[in-house]
């Protein structure tokens, strides 16, 4: 019954946090910063606002991008196969890459290309994290990786690694290539607006939701662990956002495949072998 | 429902018709933390398709007039233009010189003039809010089909848009109707 509630009320909790994370970013640069209902008074503007859909694959491809991404926050908080969830957050994302190539603006198509070239880069880290916890527990099972005490320590450069992901998936610099918000003005979503921008918005909450609640399988059943380490997560995110500036597409998947996948599969031959 | 809401979320589209970069530069300040305009819940989006207020600096040039009035098109309604700097009003320095429109507004209806040169970040805020409210005014009067009907203010025979827009810094003389 909680876990329905909980996942009704994901988009919510992804659009509190990333109100909540434009007041810290405007703080850590010494500004007032929105208020905190910030995003929800965007959505509404968003509904409100003339759309224009630019061809029906396109608006519907966004849709679908949004709902199966909240079906995969939906399995996450239900305790599904953590392999599993990994793919269908892949699909997900594929969605907004079909969605972006549909249209015929250039801005559009260069985003999804490199949403694709990153995708290349964090999916390994995402299907290694799932298999170290397969090592660990013998089964995907969420539910597993919940019942279990903290794995961190044997799991410490997965985690590292993990870190790196969360960068690239919450749109973050040094890791926002994909997104490059005045480089090629939004990239996969360029071509959105009104109401199904709204959708690939609200999408971007719940892949907040989704990112932070991998990253809180890492306390395993400790709560005050996993609160902890979201918390450090959250402010480090932040942090290096405020601090970098943005790197180019190839150094970036130089930059993951070289360090972060090289952590990951560290951290697999150490739970194999040692 | 979300009437209320409307203007509290601004998103600005900025261009630059041919401008010098100075207003360009006071824009970027009022997003730094002194002026902080975000804490009005604004974003510089630098997309026409998801922005609300449209921000133009510069005097048009000639290669500039298409683009600028290309974005003006793809953004979605409601919109709001904003003209900051004197050049984006009226020419300034450049007018009636060979290569230079003088001003926007030859091209696209302009609800705000922020004169200056360059316009002071404290002119461009006070000259978005003021945006925001002829972008409530504009919701509303989307609503209703009234405008459709009015009378446009014509001076021999041409429709007069600056007559129709609102000033900063004046009276409001829009605001008694």
């Amino acid at each position: 019954m909680i876990e329905i509630l909980l996942i009704l009320l994901a988009p919510v909790a992804g659009g509190l946090l990333y109100g909540f994370e434009r007041v810290v970013r405007a703080r850590m640069q010494n500004r007032q910063g929105p208020p905190l209902l910030q995003p929800f008074y965007d959505m509404m503007k968003l509904i409100d606002k003339q759309t224009l859909i630019v061809n029906p694959t396109h608006a519907l491809l966004g849709v679908m991008h949004f709902v199966a991404l909240w079906a995969v926050v939906a399995f996450t908080i239900m305790g599904g196969n953590l392999l599993y969830i990994v793919f269908l957050h892949l699909l997900a994302s594929l969605f907004l890459v079909l969605a972006a190539f549909s249209v015929k603006s250039i801005f559009s198509h260069l985003g999804a290309n490199r949403e694709l070239l990153s995708m290349i880069a964090y999916e390994p880290i995402l299907v290694m994290f799932a298999v170290a916890f397969y090592m660990l527990n013998g089964s995907f099972s969420i539910d597993a990786v919940r019942a279990n005490p903290s794995a961190l320590g044997s799991l410490l450069f997965l985690f590292l690694a993990f870190l790196f992901v969360v960068q690239l998936k919450l749109k973050k610099s040094p890791f926002d290539a994909a997104k490059a918000h005045q480089e090629i003005v939004g990239g996969a979503e360029v071509e959105f607006s009104g109401l199904f921008f709204e959708f690939v918005y609200m999408a971007l909450w719940l892949e907040y939701v989704f990112v932070y609640l991998l990253l809180m399988l890492f306390a395993g059943d400790n709560i005050l662990l996993g609160g902890i380490l979201f918390c450090v997560a959250f402010l480090l995110v932040n942090l290096v956002d405020n601090a970098t500036a943005r790197v180019r597409m190839e150094h970036l998947i130089k930059i993951f495949l070289g360090i972060a996948v090289s952590l990951a599969a560290l951290n697999l031959l150490g739970l194999a072998y040692v | 429902m979300f009437r209320k809401f409307r203007k509290k979320s601004p998103w600005i589209l900025h261009y630059n018709a041919g401008s010098c970069n100075g207003c360009d530069i006071e824009i970027l300040a009022c997003i730094s933390p002194k002026y902080d305009l975000e804490r009005f819940g604004v974003i510089n989006t630098g997309n026409p398709k998801q922005s609300d207020i449209f921000l133009v600096t510069g005097p048009v040039t000639f290669r500039s007039r298409e683009r600028l009035v290309e974005l003006y098109t793809q953004m979605p309604e409601p919109k709001v233009v904003v003209a900051v700097g004197s050049c984006t009003c009226t020419g300034g320095v450049f007018r009636d010189m060979y290569n230079v429109e003088d001003g926007i507004d030859r091209y696209i209806p302009v609800d705000v003039y922020v004169p200056g040169c360059a316009a002071s970040p404290e002119l461009i805020i006070d000259g978005v809010v003021k945006a925001l409210e002829v972008l409530e005014k504009k919701t509303k009067a989307m609503e209703k089909p009234r405008k459709l009907f009015s009378e446009a203010t014509t001076k021999e025979g041409i429709v007069d848009r600056r007559e129709c827009a609102q000033k900063v810094g004046e009276a409001d003389a829009k605001d008694t109707e």
